[in-house]
């Protein structure tokens, strides 16, 4: 299999993953109903997985391990649960890619990786009082594209 | 009680169209309860969110 990343894009994504901090846990969900991009996601997050060794993956299928898709709230593939991991314990900060993270949203993906990695989400106090204080699920969908 | 999500809108065009997404980025709350165009600034993201919890 051709791999995606390139020596020197390696090399660049390690020197910023220098800034990892904790333990990350990738979960990929695909499917085998249609996903032209299942295949092409894995094989990126696999890659960069590799990349670190803070950083772990797990393959999952949607239909074959649809309770676990549940559990995460994970609806679509390629799927991806960016959580962070002690141990055994992984811990869901609610961050989720769905679809393929390539082109501008790649960085958006390993952002969302070093954010998790720094376990503190950056919001001012303010922001961080309310959203203790939310009684019911909110979901946050950012439409991107990959351009 | 919390989840944040990045679709590609490419490849889910139904849910896109279902939030008559025309620009990126587009925070859609809540499956529809409220959208915000644009990468705005935290307090408008959170007043938006406030808006939508008080319902």
């Amino acid at each position: 299999m051709t791999q995606l990343l390139n020596d020197d894009i390696i090399e660049q994504i390690r020197e910023v993953f220098n800034g990892l901090k904790n333990p990350v846990h990738l979960m990929f969900f695909g499917s085998k109903e249609s996903c032209p991009y299942c295949d092409d996601t894995r094989q990126l997050v696999e890659e960069v997985a590799a990349i670190s060794d803070l950083l772990s993956v797990e393959v999952y299928d949607m239909e074959a391990d649809s309770d676990l898709a549940v559990r995460y709230n994970v609806d679509k593939a390629p799927g991806l649960v960016i959580a962070a991991k002690e141990g055994d314990q992984i811990t869901d900060f609610g961050v989720r890619l769905s679809g393929i993270p390539s082109g501008h949203e790649f960085t958006s993906l390993i952002q969302d990786i070093l954010l998790v990695s720094s376990r503190d989400s950056g919001l001012n106090p303010q922001t961080r009082a309310f959203l203790k204080s939310l009684d019911k699920p909110v979901l946050l969908q950012v439409f991107v594209t990959p351009t | 009680m919390i989840q944040a999500e990045m679709v590609e809108a490419t490849e889910f065009p139904e849910l896109t169209m279902r939030h008559s997404v025309s620009g990126v980025p587009q925070t859609t709350i809540n499956a529809g309860k409220a959208h915000v165009v644009g990468a705005v600034p935290e307090q408008n993201l959170l007043a938006e969110i406030q808006r939508v919890a008080a319902k």
